[in-house]
């Protein structure tokens, strides 16, 4: 118990300390004045935000949502004061090397990467005009049949335009997963066309049910507003394999597969001996009777 | 069948009213002390009982069972009451079908401890469960293919035979105490009497009935009592465990048990003896040839748990190995040598001179043996449960060491208060001994047994 009181303190006093000192994240000098190499336009800002996604989002958040992850210290969201406070070489410097939760990037990303990073927080800068803004969802309808013979997925998919009617929503990605007991598992990706069309080749490895049923789900992205498409039961699954618990004669079985001569044995015995416990009963009866003679 | 027919009526009707006399003085005498051996014993059944209400109140947590040690001194006692009851089968069942005469009259003690024995043993399940009410789901959902369903259905059917096997050659004796007791009974009593003597008349067509309802009933109880006592050991041995995982676990326990049994007949042998003045009846050539059924019986025992032990004990394979050093030299050696030595081996020694099977040295020997005997199946039961075949980790302190709680104590009192109790209620209201079957062992032809006495 005081082995965890203590640990518990220490954590505390860690974690207090870690709050403390980011407050104060010294840059070195030299550091906080090295310009970024590369130029703040769309197509940066647009590269520095998928890179994000993938490395930063999970605790940093959506940017000026504040929905980051409730860490101690707290990450601050991008597009907050305390994150715009930071020069683009005081970001560049303590994404590469990290303090306390948050990783040193250098390890994991190219130079040229963290720049592009950069790039993207400085695109919610008070002093930059935004080259990337994020739009509302459109609204999009989608639709999406099963070919079980060929085992295509046949999309089509339209958006709604600026004059309020629906078309054809072209190049957008469009997720395919497959229902599993805790959620979607992703099972691939596919462009539309210029008509809005897609088609998505099912893998041949995916497990369904005890029969090899699948339910498919197609989805739009988070910038679109559409209905999940979800297509159950289709038979294009391999079976999935349920190993018997309990194998057929086991001398240890559950009532429905017990051995035969387990269950006469056990009812014979116990069958036998209540016959002659009711015999003997009988008898009892019998003295009773022989009374009145 | 030696039998020294007395030809004089007079002779055959005094000797008679002697051995009912002598028989039912302790159900006709009304004395303070027996009032407060009563007393005593409902009054620690009720502690007992109190310890059980507290322990469904608040669940199984009050007692020292945790998630590895889920067996503990229940299970111990449950065993150790199995193997007290067998004496049962032993005495009134295998010894009078192979026609021993020297058992005839202990044969009702052995089964007052049969039908306390199995009785507890029924109960003590029960409170073994955190859920009583959920005894029900193995009627409801138990397998056929279960050691626990076949237990159940053993320990039901042994109950039943035991009683039977009690009541059917009492019958003769519930006329005697109704023709002969009279006014010396409250009429409540008598009134039991009455109605469970059939209107028992005594006449040659009910005597025959009474004789082979008995066979009938010595012959099952043959398969079933060794069922009772292998089933308790399969409950062990068909698990995977070391200690447990031994193919004599069958014969061991039923061995076992003869030695716990007949340590309780001459403990009751004994009491009954001083306590009702029964010395010519509990003679000492009684207490003589029980003490060498008691040596022949813990010899056989003996044999066993040298198998038990020295043949694992020789390989000392992992897991067993850790088992056995634990009782060997551990934690339980104390405990196991002290019951080996002074429960087994002393005392068959001591009981090959005739001194030590004089009645009082061979009760003291006996109260021993008892006492070592349910140790014994604290040994058998608790050791293993320790030491699992995977570590036991990350869990806290308590679940590494089993030791009962007081409520466990508690309960456990209330087994040997209840037990005790049944067995006291059985000689209080019954004579201790049949008397139509001493009778007729002594001569008296039945037809004086049937006579109304002239008062």
């Amino acid at each position: 118990m005081i082995k965890k009181l203590t640990l518990l303190i220490v954590v505390i006093l860690f974690l207090s300390a870690q709050q403390g000192i980011s407050q104060e994240w010294l840059v070195p000098a030299d550091k906080q004045s090295i310009e970024n190499p590369s130029d703040y336009n769309l197509e940066n800002v647009k590269k520095g935000k998928d890179l994000y996604m993938t490395n930063c989002k999970s605790c940093h958040g959506d940017a000026g949502k504040n929905n980051s992850l409730a860490l101690v210290p707290l990450p601050p969201d991008i597009a907050s004061e305390t994150m715009q406070a930071n020069s683009e070489g005081s970001l560049f410097y303590k994404l590469s090397n990290g303090k306390g939760l948050m990783p040193a990037f250098e390890t994991t990303l190219p130079e040229a990467d963290r720049w592009l990073l950069v790039n993207y927080i400085m695109n919610y800068s008070p002093d930059n005009t935004p080259v990337w803004v994020d739009l509302p969802p459109v609204k999009a309808r989608l639709k999406a049949t099963v070919n079980t013979v060929n085992r295509l997925v046949e999309i089509f998919a339209e958006a709604e335009n600026k004059t309020g009617n629906y078309s054809n929503l072209t190049e957008t990605p469009v997720n395919v997963c497959v229902e599993r007991a805790f959620g979607n598992l992703p099972i691939g990706q596919v462009l539309t066309d210029n008509e809005g069309n897609a088609e998505f080749s099912i893998p041949e490895n995916i497990i369904g049910d005890e029969e090899g049923f699948v339910t498919v789900v197609v989805s739009l992205g988070e910038d679109f507003e559409a209905k999940k498409v979800t297509v159950e039961k289709l038979k294009i699954g391999i079976p999935k394999e349920t190993p018997k618990l309990i194998k057929k004669g086991v001398i240890w079985s559950t009532n429905e597969n017990i051995p035969m001569w387990m269950l006469l044995s056990y009812l014979g015995a116990v069958g036998g001996a209540w016959l002659a416990i009711i015999y003997v009963v009988f008898q009892i009866v019998k003295i009773r009777r022989l009374s009145k003679e | 069948m030696e039998m020294n027919k007395i030809e004089s009526p007079e002779e055959s009707r005094k000797l008679l009213d002697k051995i009912v006399f002598d028989l039912t003085r302790s159900i006709v005498k009304k004395d303070e002390l027996t009032r407060f051996w009563f007393f005593i014993l409902i009054v620690f059944a009720g502690v007992g009982l109190w310890g059980w209400a507290i322990q469904i109140d608040q669940g199984l947590g009050v007692t020292g069972m945790r998630d590895y040690v889920s067996w503990g001194m229940y299970i111990a006692n449950f065993v150790f009451f199995v193997a007290f009851s067998l004496v049962g089968f032993l005495i009134s069942s295998a010894m009078h079908l192979l026609n021993i005469h020297w058992v005839k009259p202990i044969s009702r003690v052995a089964e007052q401890v049969a039908i306390a024995g199995v009785a507890l043993a029924g109960i003590i399940i029960v409170m073994d469960m955190g859920r009583p009410d959920r005894l029900l789901n193995v009627f409801l959902h138990g397998r056929f293919a279960s050691p626990i369903v076949w237990d159940l259905t053993v320990v039901t059917t042994y109950l039943t035979i035991s009683v039977l096997l009690f009541y059917i050659p009492l019958i003769p004796d519930l006329a005697l105490l109704r023709d002969r007791l009279g006014d010396e009974v409250p009429k409540w009593k008598m009134k039991i009497y009455t109605i469970l003597s059939l209107g028992w008349k005594g006449n040659a067509k009910q005597y025959k009935t009474v004789y082979h309802a008995m066979r009938v009933l010595m012959i099952l109880i043959v398969p079933v009592g060794l069922s009772i006592h292998t089933v308790t050991s399969w409950l062990f041995a068909a698990t995977l465990r070391a200690g447990w995982d031994t193919t004599i676990f069958g014969p061991y326990f039923v061995a076992g048990a003869f030695v716990a049994g007949v340590a309780a007949v001459i403990i009751l042998m004994y009491i009954y003896r001083i306590r009702h003045g029964l010395q010519e009846y509990f003679e000492d050539i009684h207490f003589d040839k029980m003490a060498k059924l008691l040596v022949f019986v813990s010899l056989v025992y003996l044999y066993f748990n040298v198998n038990e032990f020295l043949v694992p004990g020789y390989k000392m394979k992992t897991a067993e190995g850790i088992h056995l050093s634990n009782i060997f030299s551990g934690g339980y050696s104390l405990m196991f040598w002290s019951v080996q030595i002074s429960g087994l081996i002393l005392p068959t020694i001591l009981l090959l001179f005739k001194f030590f099977r004089k009645p009082l040295s061979l009760v003291i020997i006996s109260v021993v043996v008892l006492a070592t005997a349910w140790l014994k199946r604290f040994i058998i039961v608790i050791p293993t449960m320790e030491h699992p075949f995977l570590p036991i980790q990350n869990v806290p302190e308590n679940f590494h060491h089993y030791a009962p709680t007081s409520i466990e104590i508690m309960i456990t009192l209330f087994s040997f208060c209840a037990a005790i109790l049944i067995i006291s209620v059985l000689a209080k209201f019954f004579p201790v001994i049949t008397i139509w079957e001493y009778a007729e062992e002594k001569g008296i032809d039945k037809k004086y047994l049937s006579e109304q006495p002239k008062n």
